[in-house]
């Protein structure tokens, strides 16, 4: 097969590595599992190309872990590939001198939110601050749960900011869901005086609560204990050792279990939900709201009013419903409300 | 020529010997081998007072210029004796030593000095003017310069104006190279200490979020532990309890919004409403067997609800 060829400039250079059998539906709730891209469109130095890679990690399973991008790819490539594939969102990286910026767009012809990234530490940074760094084996087999604060439901730009994200992640099902699988959580915080959203990611762990720390040591990591200077074995099980500082905080955390969890935690006793950051942490700006995929008219813009905001309305109004109505409901229902105070709401 | 006749008597000379131990090539011994027209053993290395007045006379020749007539007498001196050391010595490596100390104030290098000394007799039958030009201009010109050699001085400033510039280049690379990582860099923040309050914040407000998903997962599912979903009676009841607890929920959560579909708004599209398939009694049954007519499947309605969402 080597005398012919491919025309390599007529083909599409984006490698995603597809994932075999995945779902393109999920079983529980009859949706779309959505599915992402986290790329760029330039090259990216250094911090800012493992930022990309953390983001990637983050959006697992459900992402194109490998993706390779070339320069002569453009945003329509993407797209044409993105049709058959499901996938459904894009999170582009893009580094000015000036600024760090991360796209959030659904695709095909959805909206597009531009944050501007303040600050942000890289996954390695954080596991070289820990004492422990943990990483369990299947920690990013299963898609993770998503925590939204200090959002409110008043302002538009960020209730659509809300909306997708939580489109992003898919959904669970709480009567069908296993707690093993939920092994990780997002977490986006507004402040309002700042404006500033915090982003972090976590892993989850359950503890067992109310077992002394030297008999939890015992069964979690299968050491044999030292009895040289005990006289009986219950010395070892009742001695009273001091608890943690963290003890405290468990109270306020304790969940039971309605199922059996690894070794350790069983069902129906109390344990307890602790949380240590893995993955990248951002601290970012909403600064634009797009109507398009990085086109069209800019619904919302942090540092200048668009004129003609009326006419840009109006076009939107006679645009069809897109999947996400949702997303649509509340764009236009915010577009009223921001425009004139008191008429009612449009519901389909 | 000379030349020739030299060769001549070089080869007549190798014809009874193939080679003069202790005698290297370029030397005044062997070239004086050459140059002898009666090659006597015992003689070879003793300088008769004839050929060494005559040397003398090319060597003055040679050395004809004007500001050199001190150089002359100085030199004529050392020539003697290097001369006579050179060949009353079969082996050369120690005079060269000698030779370098006498002539400390003249030239730097006394192995040169010898083999150039040697090589202006040579050169002296030749008549090569050039190059007695040219050396003399770099005798002249290395007096006192002790560093780099005589040949190298013009060269020794374009390697320094060179350096310099090297220099000058690397410092602007690396300056710009600075600055494109500090572009680079812009925005990357290395987290100091694990924990501070604002991230104690932030953790805390995720575990709220946790606990109450866990909670809600606990609560329905332990719910319908006990009921077995294809039974018809208990399915009605996991339905209803599943929905009164999932709201409730709900309820609470409100403002801490999770991954569940939010059942707020009914959703516009139909097979996302909870009673989709029950509403309407035709969509029922769509996977029960169709054997029987749809008096039936009316019949077999109300009590099967195995199909919810």
């Amino acid at each position: 097969m080597g005398r012919f060829k491919n025309n390599k400039k007529s083909r599409v250079i984006v490698k995603p590595i597809p994932k075999k059998n995945q779902e393109d539906v999920s079983h529980v709730t009859g949706d779309k599992i959505p599915k992402s891209f986290v790329f760029s469109r330039m090259k990216l130095p250094g911090p800012v190309k493992q930022l990309q890679m953390d983001l990637r990690k983050l959006m697992l399973p459900y992402t194109a872990l490998s993706l390779k991008e070339k320069k002569r790819n453009t945003l329509r490539d993407f797209l044409n590939v993105s049709g058959p594939m499901g996938v459904t969102h894009f999170l582009m990286l893009s580094k000015t001198a000036s600024s760090l910026s991360l796209r959030v767009a659904r695709t095909p012809q959805g909206p597009t939110l531009t944050f501007k990234i303040h600050q942000y530490s890289l996954a390695s940074d954080i596991a070289q601050s820990q004492l422990r760094p943990r990483c369990p084996q299947d920690l990013f087999k299963s898609p993770p749960l998503i925590v939204l604060s200090g959002f409110g439901s008043q302002e538009l730009h960020l209730k659509l900011a809300t909306i997708m994200f939580q489109n992003i992640f898919p959904a669970i099902d709480i009567n069908t869901v296993k707690l093993s699988t939920c092994q990780r959580l997002v977490l986006l915080n507004y402040n309002k005086d700042t404006k500033l959203i915090d982003f972090r990611h976590y892993s989850i762990r359950l503890q067992p609560v109310g077992v002394s720390r030297r008999i939890r040591k015992f069964v979690q990591n299968h050491q044999v204990p030292d009895l040289r200077n005990l006289q009986d074995v219950s010395d070892f099980v009742t001695k009273a050792g001091y608890g943690s500082e963290s003890e405290g905080d468990e109270e306020a955390a304790t969940v039971t279990l309605s199922s059996d969890l690894g070794r350790v935690n069983k069902g129906s006793t109390k344990s307890a939900v602790k949380l240590q950051e893995i993955g990248p942490r951002m601290t970012m700006q909403l600064v634009k709201v797009e109507e398009g995929l990085c086109t069209g008219g800019i619904i919302f813009s942090e540092y200048e009013n668009v004129d003609g905001k009326k006419e840009k309305l109006k076009k939107k109004q006679d645009e069809e419903g897109d999947e996400e109505e949702e997303e649509e409901d509340s764009e236009e229902e915010g577009e009223e409300g921001s425009e004139e105070d008191g008429e009612d709401m449009d519901e389909d | 020529m000379s030349t020739g006749e030299e060769g001549h008597m070089a080869m007549a000379d190798r014809g009874s010997r193939k080679r003069r131990v202790g005698v290297k090539k370029g030397t005044k011994a062997a070239r004086n081998k050459k140059q002898k027209s009666k090659p006597s053993t015992s003689d070879r290395f003793k300088v008769t007072m004839k050929n060494q007045k005559l040397f003398q006379k090319r060597a003055r020749d040679y050395n004809s210029d004007d500001d050199e007539e001190e150089d002359d007498e100085s030199k004529k001196q050392p020539e003697v004796t290097i001369r006579e050391k050179i060949f009353s010595d079969a082996n050369m490596g120690p005079n060269y030593e000698e030779i370098e100390e006498e002539d400390n104030d003249e030239n730097s290098d006394g192995e040169d000095h010898g083999e150039i000394e040697s090589g202006i007799t040579k050169f002296a039958t030749d008549g090569c003017n050039a190059f007695k030009i040219a050396f003399k201009a770099i005798m002249k010109k290395t007096k006192g310069d002790d560093t780099l050699g005589p040949v190298l001085s013009a060269h020794k400033h374009l390697i320094g104006e060179k350096l310099a510039e090297d220099e000058a280049e690397k410092k602007a690379k690396g300056q710009a190279r600075k600055a494109k990582h500090l572009i680079a860099e812009k925005g990357h923040v290395k987290p100091g200490s694990y924990l501070d309050s604002h991230e104690k914040i932030l953790i805390g407000v995720a575990t709220k979020g946790v606990v109450k998903l866990f909670n809600a997962v606990n609560k329905a599912q332990h719910a319908q532990k006990g009921l077995n979903p294809s039974r018809s009676k208990d399915a009605k009841v996991l339905k209803k309890r599943r929905k009164e607890a999932f709201l409730s929920e709900l309820g609470k959560t409100k403002t801490d919004t999770k991954a569940h579909k939010s059942e707020d708004e009914a959703p516009v599209w139909a097979p996302l409403r909870d009673n989709y398939m029950l509403a309407n009694p035709k969509l029922k049954d769509w996977d029960k067997k169709q054997e029987t007519s749809e008096g039936d499947d009316f019949a077999g309605l109300s009590g099967d609800e195995s199909y919810e969402d």
